[in-house]
């Protein structure tokens, strides 16, 4: 394909830049991304198998649900009913609330014991995949703004450029596509094949790429899009209008029973099935009931489940996120719930989760190959002098992206230990993060790119053998009171761990290839230290 | 081709413009869709329908601003990129309005 050169040449000076200043951003928010998919999985190993309170038999559910709201009426305010196995049966929260962003939430775990009375216990919600779902959603970029995180705005107008530069690099790259896009020249230098691999992993992902960008933009700023849309909509209500409320207090005692309450759901979203049920406003005018519910086989609008809404009370529908023979979603509906489920890869089931995760960890290769080709580009021929901001940038790159691959291994692999301590497990966490993510940083600037990654790389290996080393600690000598694995989500956490150690293993042989071996013009090199004792003076 | 007739840089004006001419633009283009395309702001709706519908409006702002910021760059110099944003953004706002008004 011909294209004019000047229109290549705008498009890759684009492709350059917008790469350059959002990439790092997008690659924390794409690792940690990826580990998202997995993270009921992740709470589930980080919490103590205890936790949870024994599930009680199905039918069981109402007697339990009565007993609490008998005895708590906080619990009106807000209850859930879960059916899984692996949760308590009834919870609600005496501190905080399930939304937003806080870190000492408190929840009421209620079961009954075999004699049927009711037991209850308050306990910290440990979510370390809140964490990392906090590092996916703001990159770690501390401060508020709003109602929001800022990092949640700075990764939206992330998310802009990114939008720019996959089409400036679809653009740019259009003339040679069809003659390299299989192409992976290894023999042709490092350059060339980091090259190939940014263009291959581009241009194979890049519809998931852009559904990424365009989803990112409107979770950050649908705020300023609703405003305005309504100065368009003038005098017409955007939701809502039409229905009258009738004022009526509902009675706890004519409260249908669950299973009433799953049969209406099931009518309405037949071929799924109930995994929770969330009442609130139980004694006020506006009583909501929402069901949790999922399906391997549909695409889903939540990041695990889609939902239904309904008047308790009544068991009359609101509003749902299923495309069924009974609402009225319509075309419209079911293109709004795909884009949520394309962001959240809610659909498929676990063969959709791994394929997310795949492709979220080559979005992170995406950005870190496309800050390695910005620097070869800049490399100064035959002179072991680089440019100071081609030092800047390689410091720069290595530190965030192995910032945060160390920060999050080191606080998987002191997770469990921080249990034992009474503190808030969930700013423990935090500490563990920052600390990690920031004195790698620096030890990035003050070492040098080249051989901090040679140390960094190490200590993320470490961090991660750590991981089921401390389940091994835990079958050895059970008295410390951490635990190993109890089922094979928890196995595959720990597996994953060794996976990222081998990957990690394999990238610290071809960096220390790159930084003794590699050519002296590079960057990346640097000599031994036995050889060359004054190598920080240059380096700095 | 000669020097004149190629694209010139101006990224600050271009990129200016694809921001806040692109947003008005897009914001227009929406606007004039959920008036008078399907499902339309004038139409009897349910509360749910009329939700999916806005929710799809808002939804599409983002697709239309990303597309006009990712091609303003081959307007041929900044003034034109916003010449014809500009007016464009102005009658399709001017159109919005003009629905709203009448409809």
């Amino acid at each position: 394909m011909k294209i004019r050169s000047d229109i290549l040449r705008t498009y890759q000076s684009l492709h350059t830049w917008t790469g350059i200043t959002a990439g790092l951003l997008l690659f924390i928010g794409f690792f940690a991304g990826s580990l998202t998919m997995f993270s009921s999985a992740i709470n589930d190993w980080a919490t103590p198998p205890d936790y949870q309170l024994p599930q009680v038999e199905s039918g069981q559910h109402d007697v339990l649900l009565q007993q609490v709201l008998s005895l708590n009426p906080e619990a009106l305010k807000g209850v859930s009913v879960s059916f899984e196995e692996a949760s308590s049966p009834v919870s609600w929260y005496g501190h905080g609330s399930a939304r937003g962003f806080s870190m000492d939430d408190q929840v009421w775990h209620a079961t009954l014991n075999e004699q049927g009375d009711m037991i209850t216990e308050l306990r910290h919600v440990n979510e370390l995949s809140m964490l990392v779902d906090y590092l996916h959603r703001s990159a770690g970029i501390i401060g508020e703004l709003g109602h929001d995180q800022a990092g949640v705005y700075v990764l939206g107008v992330a998310a802009f450029l990114y939008f720019i530069a996959l089409v400036s690099g679809v653009i740019f790259l259009l003339p040679s596509l069809v003659k390299s896009f299989f192409a992976l020249r290894k023999e042709k230098g490092a350059n060339r094949f980091w090259l190939d691999s940014h263009n291959l992993v581009g241009i194979a992902s890049l519809p998931f790429h852009i559904i990424i960008a365009v989803t990112v933009i409107v979770f950050s700023f649908h705020d300023l899009f609703y405003g305005g849309l309504s100065q368009v909509y003038g005098d017409k209500p955007m939701f809502g209008g039409g229905e009258t409320h009738k004022e009526i207090r509902y009675e706890l005692k004519d409260l249908p029973s669950l299973d009433d309450i799953k049969q209406a759901t099931l009518t309405y979203a037949p071929g799924y099935e109930v995994k929770s049920i969330s009442l609130s406003r139980l004694t006020t005018a506006h009583p909501s009931a929402t069901v949790m519910i999922v399906s391997e086989r549909t695409l889903m609008r939540g990041p695990h489940n889609d939902y239904v809404f309904m008047n308790p009370f009544t068991l009359e529908i609101n509003s749902s996120s299923v495309t069924s023979d009974h609402g009225q979603q319509g075309i419209w509906g079911a293109v709004v719930t795909s884009f949520f489920g394309l962001h959240f890869g809610s659909y498929g089931g676990e063969l959709g989760r791994w394929l997310y995760f795949v492709m979220g960890l080559g979005g992170a290769f995406l950005f870190y190959s496309g800050n390695l080709i910005w620097l070869e580009k800049r490399r100064k021929k035959q002179s072991t002098k680089q440019s100071r901001s081609s030092h800047f940038m390689a410091n720069l790159t290595i530190g965030v992206t192995l910032g945060c691959l160390i920060g999050l291994a080191g606080t998987f692999a002191a997770s469990k230990w921080l249990t034992l301590a009474d503190w808030n497990i969930n700013i423990a966490y935090m500490w563990v993060y920052y600390t990690l993510f920031l004195s790698t940083m620096a030890s990035a600037f003050i070492i040098g790119a080249a051989r901090f990654s040679i140390i960094g790389l190490s200590l993320f290996i470490a961090l991660c053998i750590m991981i089921p080393l401390n389940s091994m600690i835990a079958l050895a000598l059970p008295s410390i009171g951490i635990w190993s694995p109890n089922s094979m989500a928890d196995f595959g956490i720990e597996m994953g761990a060794i996976g990222f150690a081998l990957a990690a293993c394999y990238a610290l042989k071809r960096a220390r290839q790159r930084v003794y071996e590699g050519e002296v013009d590079s960057i990346w090199y640097c000599p031994k230290m036995s050889k060359q004792p004054h190598v920080r003076s240059r380096v700095a | 081709m000669s020097q004149t007739d190629k694209i010139q840089p101006h990224w600050w004006s271009k990129t200016l413009a694809g921001v806040f001419a692109g947003f008005f633009l897009a914001l227009g283009l929406v606007g004039i869709f959920a008036w008078v395309g399907p499902t339309g702001l004038t139409e009897q709706i349910t509360p749910e329908q009329r939700s999916w519908k806005t929710q799809f409006n808002m939804w599409m702002i983002t697709p239309v601003w990303c597309l006009i910021l990712s091609f303003v760059y081959m307007f041929k110099t900044g003034k034109q990129a916003w010449f014809y944003l500009g007016s464009s953004a102005v009658l399709s706002i001017a159109i919005v309005y003009a629905l709203r008004s009448y409809l």
